[in-house]
């Protein structure tokens, strides 16, 4: 029997119906229109009023909702980030998926004493080298708040370190105006010109509105020299339910969507048709600790029902987070929060996802837990991919072979040799050894197996250096020269 | 039986419509303000913020409880300007120069208030000639700062230098909180303690000024 080609089904995770996409984006736009917020960079608020929007009391705007439906208009549906080397390694389209650690952690668990202390440039420069060694890692973050650089430069240190220890895309965090422009400078240096560097952008910036509604004028610096520079952004205000949004999740997302309209409408103004990544972070305030949690499952919800909307309405590609975890070490809480993000995160497609390796709630950066982590992804990966049907995957032939010749089995068969490689997901550090042979190698745990494996990669993996010249020049900017 | 037994109730459910009117009704018997503030309000609030330690209430719970209590404060407000009472201590509060984040600023400056210290809030974005010029004159026993931001935590030992270049350092305690900070941080920038939550902040405060 000859079969016709049956095209894959991928499973795909679905939250919101169309009436209620249509209803949270509706009660965006209503915030937009009738509470307003409120614009302290004077050269946005200009740009607001100039284009319909009322100002009362000096800064607060009223925004009519035709404004954020026509930046929704001018934002492209698709772009994507290079890698240092020019390749595309990550087109944010069509519900692909990147996963990466996040930024700024005051704390981390140190690799060889397993405590948990302050975190220090070396650490950045750990995490990016990390990176660039782990095959489902897509993008560098800083994953530290180094405390041995000068704090007014902090991110331009923190960047140029990234920048020297990976080749892939990087999201990176600034302060101001400021800051901001010299990190564009290293980039374009590493990219060989601004040209080249508009060409194939590697950096995102990662900036954010306070909820509710007010929009500070060092933020705003930064994202309308982003639009400028058609430096790709994210915008995810933190309307996290409960705190700077409602308890309730609908109004959270509503209130986060609004925000980040906001910002979209001002950067469209500014350059139409720059790359803007769309979504806001809704995850919640605990109840109990206050703290927005990174292991709870509202957040994987609305960040899922975010890329429905996407589907539905918005076509910009989202923002997202995963891999984290609440727990103070890692250990099974922090396995079973980071799987469940990784999973539904990617079975709902959203794009650029991070915050992978996030331990105590953004508080504690782990190397461990992102190589942990880039095995987690392997494996929803493996379950998203579905199960391709046809004439090599039924395995008629095979079936007939075996059944038919006395003594014969699958484990021997050709087709399994030629296909187990694909047919399964094959665990490096997920440990499937039987007992006796576990317990002779050490009856290592999974923390222990992943502190093992990133030593390894520290200690072996070779970056492609940059150029001296490159290096030189960034050693400048960071000095300030 | 405490003989404000419906208050303490319903201070604890967050009940101010019943609160409020058992507390005017207790003024109007003549009760000592200072039995019914330490009985009925303070002490229940020391229950309620131990409940949340424990686990047990949850923070709107609490935040309602404070709010409760809050309101039943203003009938002894008269009573406070005579004298007639005492408060725990005052803290003035705000977020430091260039943070405008102000969530756990504000949770802080409930508990306290909640456990029986006078607040006054600056807001946000508070330079520091402006914690100064407050402190002096307002003569707050402890003065509350905090910062979200790694970048506008220097404002701290600005904050610090500027009191004691206004020579009243030393007649407050300084406390400092907020993501980023540390007990180190907190050394560091000579700051008398620090709190890692806005739970720790009552314990904190009431240790500083030798309160048990």
């Amino acid at each position: 029997m000859r079969l016709t080609e049956i095209p894959t089904f991928q499973p795909r995770l679905k939250v919101f119906n169309r009436d209620q996409v249509l209803a949270v984006h509706g009660a965006a736009l209503e915030i937009l229109e009738k509470t307003g917020f409120k614009m302290e960079h004077p050269g946005a608020l200009q740009m607001l009023a100039d284009a319909g929007c009322t100002v009362v009391n000096d800064d607060w705007v009223k925004m009519p909702g035709y404004l954020a439906e026509q930046a929704l208009q001018t934002a492209p549906k698709a772009f994507a980030l290079y890698d240092q080397q020019g390749n595309k390694t990550m087109p944010l389209v069509n519900g692909n998926s990147f996963y990466g650690p996040g930024s700024d952690t005051t704390f981390t668990i140190d690799l060889e004493t397993g405590q948990r202390r302050r975190t220090v440039l070396q650490d950045t420069a750990n995490f990016a080298k990390l990176v660039d060694g782990l095959e489902n890692m897509s993008f560098a973050m800083s994953m530290s708040n180094p405390e041995d650089v000068p704090i007014e430069n902090i991110y331009v240190y923190a960047f140029a370190e990234i920048v020297k220890n990976t080749n892939k895309p990087i999201v990176f965090i600034a302060d101001s105006g400021k800051d901001i422009a010299k990190i564009y400078e290293i980039a374009c240096f590493v990219a060989g010109g601004e040209e080249e560097f508009q060409q194939k952008p590697f950096i995102l910036n990662y900036s954010e509105a306070i909820s509710p509604l007010r929009f500070p004028e060092n933020v705003l610096d930064r994202l309308i020299f982003c639009a400028q520079k058609r430096i790709p952004l994210c915008f995810p205000s933190g309307s996290n339910a409960g705190g700077g949004a409602p308890v309730t999740l609908a109004g959270a997302m509503a209130l986060g969507i609004a925000e980040n309209l906001v910002g979209l409408v001002v950067h469209q103004l500014t350059n139409k048709g720059a790359p803007f990544l769309f979504g806001p972070n809704v995850s919640i305030l605990d109840m109990k600790s206050t703290v927005v949690s990174y292991g709870c499952p509202e957040w994987s919800l609305t960040q899922a029902a975010l890329a429905d909307m996407r589907d539905e309405l918005y076509g910009l590609p989202i923002w997202a987070f995963a891999g984290a975890s609440d727990a103070k070490i890692m250990d099974a809480q922090a396995g079973a929060e980071s799987m469940f993000s990784i999973i539904t995160s990617m079975l709902s497609r959203c794009n650029l996802i991070h915050d992978s390796g996030y331990l105590e709630y953004g508080g504690i950066s782990s190397l461990e837990m992102l190589t942990m982590n880039n095995e987690l992804v392997a494996m929803s990966r493996s379950f998203t991919n579905g199960i391709p049907i046809n004439s090599e995957t039924l395995a008629l032939e095979a079936i007939e072979r075996v059944a038919s010749v006395p003594g014969s089995m699958f484990l021997t068969d050709d087709h399994t040799f030629e296909n187990f490689m694909q047919a399964q997901f094959l665990p490096k550090l997920l440990d499937r050894t039987r007992y006796d042979g576990w317990a002779e190698s050490g009856s290592t745990d999974l923390y222990k197996r992943c502190n093992m494996e990133t030593k390894r990669i520290l200690a072996e993996h070779q970056v492609d250096p940059k150029l001296d010249d490159v290096l030189m020049a960034i050693d400048k900017v960071c000095k300030g020269r | 039986m405490n003989d404000f037994q419906v208050v303490v109730d319903a201070v604890h459910k967050g009940d101010i419509k019943t609160a409020v009117a058992e507390t005017q009704k207790a003024l109007d018997k003549g009760a000592d303000v200072q039995e019914f503030l330490d009985k009925a309000l303070i002490a229940t609030m020391d229950d309620v913020g131990e409940n949340f330690s424990k686990g047990i209430t949850f923070v709107p719970q609490m935040l309602r409880s404070a709010k409760t209590m809050q309101e039943c404060m203003k009938l002894l407000a008269s009573s406070f300007q005579e004298g007639a009472v005492k408060s725990k201590g005052k803290v003035l509060i705000g977020t430091v120069k260039g943070d405008l984040h102000d969530i756990g600023k504000n949770l802080v400056a409930m508990m306290l208030e909640g456990a029986g210290f006078i607040i006054t809030d600056l807001g946000v974005d508070v330079h520091p000639d402006k914690f100064v010029h407050k402190a002096q004159e307002i003569e707050p026993d402890i003065i509350a700062m905090s910062a979200l931001l790694s970048t506008t935590m220097p404002s701290m030992p600005l904050t610090i230098e500027a009191l004691e270049k206004a020579g009243i350092r030393d007649k407050v305690k300084v406390i400092i909180g907020g993501a980023p900070v540390t007990g180190k941080y907190a050394k560091e920038i000579k700051a008398d303690s620090y709190g890692s939550d806005a739970g720790a902040s009552v314990n904190l405060a009431k240790s500083l000024l030798g309160l048990s």
